[in-house]
């Protein structure tokens, strides 16, 4: 295998990892936010509820959810996640969603507590002086405070990001084939090793456009400052 | 949040009637399915890939001949070879069908096949240490690696010298040889099968095999889920295998003809 098969070989693992990556953000971002709202609310119940459910899913390591999800279904249910109906036969689709929904709940959790983080640096004076002016609760939150904890809240963010990229090695625990597990397969059938260390090149490359775009938004972002 | 749990619930109990309502035997099933799963791992030369990236090797053409009498399709499932009881257990997958060591633990967890390959261990050293190390004497105060759980492990235990040896479990055999190619051990303790295929290739060049020492010796065969029917239905098509000429002809197209007549042959 020369440099330019091994190349694609690990393009195509890097796919899936990007995609696992897009997925996971474009579902995480707004399912943390639910997740804020839950831990915040007033009504007990639902708070407790949350707090507990992001309390266990972040006490918790992310290549146990991966195990919970792929396997429980058919070793618990008696209904093999590769065999449900939705995925028409498609096992590789399987273990993919599989991974996806294990993703997005973990990093919905994390985000949660940064949103949550977020929105409580916000003064309570904001608050009153919206209520003065006459506006609804949803009012303040969407018009005056949410873009400043857009704000506050982008360096955690990028952070967090920047973590998922490589975290999405870990699905290759579960059989998704991405670039990483691509690598070992190489080794494995190849027997060469250079691979494995020519995949970080790709993850590398990945994360400094990210930096780029997170030092960007926040540069614009940065209009706001009083 | 409540309601979702409760809907998420009942869709799972619905999927789990769409899939398995009224199978009443392992075969039953997997013959629904009209598949196969088999789970494997790369492993020359068990299952790997030509130049033209399709999967061969003698477990792939085993598998595929065993597949055309049963009348279903065979599907090949490239899994972690640590999570093969979980896979297994769960339905992802069939059976394993990789090299798999016959071993009294794993009993609690699969059914074994009738055994089709002696699986010898050799240990497997550096070229440069060919004449430092020669027997399990020299090696008693080496560093050692195998696959943790495998039968090189019990190998190693079961040797007078070995056992004296600093010993790490490896998480699989593929990183006991990353273990020998960066020196964090001196020897490997693997399968003959796959050492005799990866010795002299690519970054392992320079490994070679210690001649003519005897390990304990295990033999391969297809792991079943616990109770399954398939277990007999598969060892009658093996013997039908072994009669025609069948898995000898695989055998001697990846040199294993001797490994398979000290099984199966006669």
């Amino acid at each position: 295998m020369d440099f330019l098969d091994v190349t694609l070989k690990l393009l195509s693992g890097f796919q899936l990892t990007i995609l696992l990556f897009i997925f996971t953000l474009l579902l995480a971002m707004p399912l943390g936010l639910v997740f804020t709202f839950g831990t915040m609310s007033k009504w007990k119940p639902l708070s407790l509820l949350t707090r507990g459910f992001v309390y266990i899913i972040r006490g918790t390591p992310l290549m146990l959810h991966l195990m919970v999800v792929v396997y429980i279904p058919g070793i618990v249910f008696n209904s093999p996640l590769v065999r449900w109906p939705i995925f028409g036969g498609n096992t590789n689709a399987a273990y993919f969603v599989g991974a996806l929904f294990a993703f997005v709940i973990n990093y919905a959790c994390y985000f949660s507590e940064i949103y949550r983080g977020g929105i409580e640096s916000i003064s309570h004076g904001q608050y009153e002086a919206g209520q003065v002016l006459g506006m609804t609760k949803s009012q303040i939150f969407f018009r005056v405070v949410l873009l400043q904890v857009v704000k506050r809240i982008m360096a955690p963010v990028a952070n967090e990001t920047i973590t998922l990229v490589k975290d999405t090695a870990l699905a290759a625990t579960v059989n998704v084939y991405e670039i990483y597990f691509m690598s070992k397969e190489i080794l494995n059938s190849e027997f060469i090793i250079w691979p494995l260390f020519y995949s970080g090149v790709f993850y590398l490359v990945f994360n400094a456009g990210l930096t780029w775009l997170f030092r960007h938004i926040e540069k614009k972002l940065s209009y706001f400052r009083s | 949040m409540k309601k979702i749990l409760i809907a998420v619930l009942a869709l799972v109990t619905m999927l789990s009637c769409f899939t398995s309502c009224g199978d009443s035997s392992d075969w039953e099933y997997v013959e629904g399915n009209g598949k196969l799963t088999i789970g494997i791992t790369i492993y020359d030369p068990m299952n790997y890939y030509d130049e033209n990236e399709e999967l061969i090797g003698f477990d792939t053409e085993f598998a595929k001949a065993v597949c055309e009498k049963l009348g279903v399709k065979p599907e090949f499932k490239v899994i972690d070879w640590k999570n093969k009881e979980t896979e297994l257990k769960a339905k992802n997958i069939d059976v394993i069908w990789n090299g798999l060591t016959v071993t009294e633990e794993r009993r609690e967890n699969m059914d074994f096949s009738t055994s089709y390959l002696i699986n010898k261990q050799c240990i497997v050293i550096k070229k440069e240490d060919a004449e430092k190390y020669t027997s399990t004497e020299s090696l008693k105060d080496a560093l050692l690696a195998a696959e943790a759980e495998s039968a090189g492990e019990t190998a190693i235990k079961a040797d007078a010298n070995l056992k004296n040896a600093t010993y790490n479990p490896a998480e699989s055999q593929q990183n006991a040889f990353v273990a020998l190619l960066a020196g964090n051990v001196d020897a490997i303790v693997v399968d003959y099968t796959m050492a005799k295929a990866t010795c002299g290739s690519g970054d392992y060049k320079d490994f070679v095999m210690i001649e003519g020492i005897e390990l304990t010796q295990e033999e391969y065969a297809i792991g079943f889920r616990v109770g399954s029917d398939m277990t007999a239905k598969v060892n009658k098509i093996i013997e039908e295998l072994v009669a025609d000429g069948t898995l000898k002809k695989i055998a001697d197209k990846y040199e294993m003809t001797e490994l398979y007549e000290e099984a199966l042959g006669k």
